[in-house]
């Protein structure tokens, strides 16, 4: 049979070609032998001048468009030959990210300073995106012994520094401070979440809320969070490279979380944002972000207590993993634009601008010497999430250095609380998973 | 060799004029003794009326050539590497990342979520439209209005639509969780669970699209022979009849379009799926899981391309098939 191109063969034809567009618009890479090292000539920035003129792209990390407009306008007024254009580049770290990565294929738009998360930091690295930025630590004297350790090597690799703190955050334990007390519970967050399943019954009861406490929402950062249940119970993602989610301990774990919702039915699981959910009263309590302390202590029309994250029955202390978003510097940019961004980096670091961004925020201070006397004032929840930073601990290296494990956990996640699966046989399933990102995606990369 | 026919007008008045080649072939000419010079192809005419076609229609091909069949081209391209979006090298693997698709746990459950979302929406979507088409054709006062309202969503911004709906899904403070507690049950996980996930952006796909569909059909409905139809009403043939044994067969060019146009779009479908359930947990249908291989958490650019390009295949094989075999089926007149 003959088929003439009349127009609704045409037409037809023309949308077939749509789906694969977008991909495609994208620069194309080099088969020609591996471009990723960044040598570490390129890093020499003896004689450059900074750049008219560069893009600071963020997402606004806990609200803090206004905060950051107004540091940019005092870095105008110091740097007037600097220009910094305040680019809102996505609404979360992925969309960021996601941004980031297509200029990165595209090879144009890239911006002078990025916001990038903990689970994408390492991916930028990998890929040869971000510059070492140990030069210009020394060339601009940046104080680096005045940042918070622990938050500063979260971003160490090869000897080499790739990013510095930002919005920097860990869990937090929010409770309804009304509820407890109607229910006759002491005016603190539960020791251990043992503890917490002898209260809950009781806040139920007593509270008229859905639930007496709320699992994050699965799509944003389960695997992130879950990490407090899993090492309270012993267990873990992964141990180093060896993926642990399948053991004993993190199946009790989270055999426990799926009963606290189906068995005792006192918890539910947030479908957008924990956080709002307990801000709408929904929830007794929660675990969320310290970033989204200053909008639940807005939103609320309740007492709001915080608290450090409950421990489990092996592990009563140290449950609580760090997160949030550090700041990174392209290397497809010029030197120029590398210079100028650095030296709005070390602006937007500088102790009282970490500090209006915590006040701003919630998220901790970046800096030791960040006078914080007028925000813990303001805001005395904040110096919880200060106090459990000495009580942190590096997350498990499945979460965030394996691409897209953070998503396969959440799925995980979804189908043990949501769709009451077998926990063993969920955790097997993405064990093998996990493993699979792991040889493909990671383990060709790792220096030897 | 046929000589051309050429449309003479200034034939004299006492001649007939010859006519437009003419479908039945001419008598063969006596063999010519002397090859005659063949007349140029081309008249004035003709090249004038070519170059008026390609001043139409060449800025349009150029731009579907740069837009769409470019970036085509080079996706079959980039499907032959292991590459990761946002690294400037990447290494030729010729068809590993298609083994790689089809040999994974996940080709059969992201071919299964396209299958049913495409027959669901597409078969919802025909159905309930017609349905509503029909509803809308009657002579009944307020239907002017009722048009405008059923075709709004259709032409509402998708991610709006995804962002209104998804309040109205949520568990903890939606209105369907409102109501559902008014009649002291609880909310289905509508957003967290995988399954369930796949029927809310089915419901809110079909909500959007049917519109379309109903106006189509509508067009369809009120382009239909009034005389066939007065004449089976005298012949005594009821309402279900008349519809199920001439008004259906004589829509069918109508239904032959919609089901190539909606189908084409269905598969296409992500605003909805990237806003209600941006993991695509449970949603992940093929032109989604492109999207999240590449852009989203995992950054394979190269197997995202495979399966951009597997679901270029996908509908080019339906499109085919429908025009080879459905439109067969087909009643134009």
């Amino acid at each position: 049979m003959r088929t003439n191109l009349d127009r609704r063969h045409f037409l037809g034809l023309a949308g077939l070609g749509a789906g694969a567009a977008a991909l495609a618009a994208c620069g194309g890479p080099s088969t020609a032998g591996t471009a990723d090292a960044v040598d570490a000539a390129t890093i020499d920035f003896a004689g450059v001048k900074p750049a008219a003129s560069i893009a600071f792209w963020t997402n606004h990390p806990g609200k803090s468009q206004d905060v950051e407009k107004a540091i940019i306008d005092k870095f105008h007024a110091k740097f007037p030959d600097i220009k910094v254009n305040l680019v809102t580049a996505g609404a979360n770290y992925e969309e960021i990210a996601q941004k980031f990565q297509t200029s990165q294929a595209a090879k144009t738009g890239l911006p002078g300073l990025v916001v990038l998360s903990d689970v994408w930091w390492f991916r930028y690295f990998s890929n040869g995106s971000i510059i070492p930025i140990d030069g210009l630590v020394k060339q601009l004297d940046i104080k680096i012994d005045d940042f918070q350790r622990s938050l500063v090597d979260d971003y160490k690799y090869d000897d080499k520094q790739w990013a510095l703190p930002y919005g920097r955050s860990t869990p937090l334990f929010y409770y309804n401070k009304d509820h407890f007390k109607a229910a006759g519970l002491p005016d603190r967050a539960p020791a251990t979440w043992q503890e917490f399943a002898e209260w809950a019954p009781k806040l139920k009861a007593t509270s008229g809320a859905q639930y007496a406490y709320i699992y994050p929402a699965l799509a944003g950062y389960a695997g992130w969070t879950l990490q407090n249940n899993l090492w309270g119970w012993g267990g873990s993602w992964s141990k180093d490279w060896d993926i642990t989610c399948d053991s004993k301990e993190s199946v009790a774990a989270l055999q426990w979380a799926q009963d606290s919702i189906y068995k005792d039915g006192w918890a539910g699981v947030s479908s957008k944002e924990a956080a709002d959910d307990f801000a709408a009263g929904i929830t007794s309590s929660t675990i969320s972000s310290t970033g989204s302390l200053l909008g639940v202590l807005k939103a609320a029309k309740f007492n709001v207590g915080v608290g450090f994250l409950p421990g489990g029955p092996e592990a009563p202390t140290g449950v609580c993993p760090t997160g949030g978003a550090g700041l990174g510097i392209p290397s497809g940019i010029s030197k120029e634009e590398q210079l100028a961004a650095a030296t709005f980096l070390k602006f937007m670091t500088e102790p009282e601008n970490t500090a209006a961004f915590s006040a701003a925020t919630g998220y901790m201070p970046t800096r030791l010497s960040a006078d914080m006397s007028a925000v813990l004032a303001a805001t005395p929840q904040i110096k919880t999430a200060m106090d459990q930073l000495a009580a942190t601990k590096v997350q498990d290296n499945a979460r965030v250095f394996l691409p897209g494990a953070d998503q396969e956990m959440a799925k995980s996640a979804a189908k043990i609380l949501t769709q009451q699966g077998d926990v063993q046989a969920t955790m097997t399933e993405l064990k093998k998973t996990l493993e699979g990102i792991y040889t493909k995606d990671v383990k060709p990369k790792l220096k030897a | 060799m046929t000589a051309p026919l050429i449309h003479n007008s200034s034939a004299p008045a006492d001649r007939p004029a010859t006519k437009p080649p003419a479908t039945t072939p001419a008598p063969a000419p006596a063999p010519a003794t002397k090859p005659t010079p063949e007349r140029p192809r081309w008249s004035g005419r003709s090249r004038k009326d070519f170059l008026v076609f390609l001043a139409m229609a060449l800025p349009n091909l150029v731009l579907i050539g740069t837009f769409t069949y470019w970036p085509l081209i080079n996706n079959i391209y980039y499907s032959t590497l292991d590459w990761t979006l946002g690294s400037a090298s990447a290494t030729v693997v010729g068809l590993q990342n298609y083994v790689t698709f089809f040999t994974s746990e996940d080709a059969a459950k992201v071919l299964g979520t396209t299958g049913i979302f495409t027959l669901i929406t597409v078969g919802g979507s025909m159905v309930l439209g017609l349905l509503v088409a029909l509803a809308l054709n009657s002579k009944v006062r307020g239907t002017t209005f009722a048009r405008s309202a059923v075709f709004a969503p259709y032409v509402l911004s998708g991610v709006g639509v995804g962002l209104v709906w998804l309040f109205i899904f949520d568990p903890g403070y939606g209105v369907l969780a409102w109501i559902l507690r008014g009649l002291g049950q609880q909310s289905p996980q509508w957003i967290n669970d995988p399954q369930l996930s796949l029927v809310m952006v089915i419901i809110v796909y079909v909500w959007k699209n049917l519109g379309y569909c109903a106006v189509v059909y509508l067009a369809g409905l009120q382009s239909l022979p009034r005389d066939v139809m007065e004449a089976a009403a005298l012949d005594g043939a009821n309402g279900v009849r008349r519809f199920f044994h001439i008004s259906l067969p004589l829509l069918s060019p109508t239904t032959f379009f919609l089901l190539i146009t909606t189908m084409l779009s269905s598969l296409q479908a992500f605003d909805l799926i990237r806003i209600m359930t941006p993991l695509g947990n449970g949603t992940s249908t093929l032109i989604y899981e492109a999207y999240l291989q590449a852009f989203g958490a995992y950054n394979r650019a190269g197997y995202s391309a495979a399966i951009s390009v597997i679901l270029f295949a996908v509908l080019l094989v339906i499109t085919v098939l429908q025009l080879r075999f459905v439109e067969r089926k087909v009643h134009y007149s």
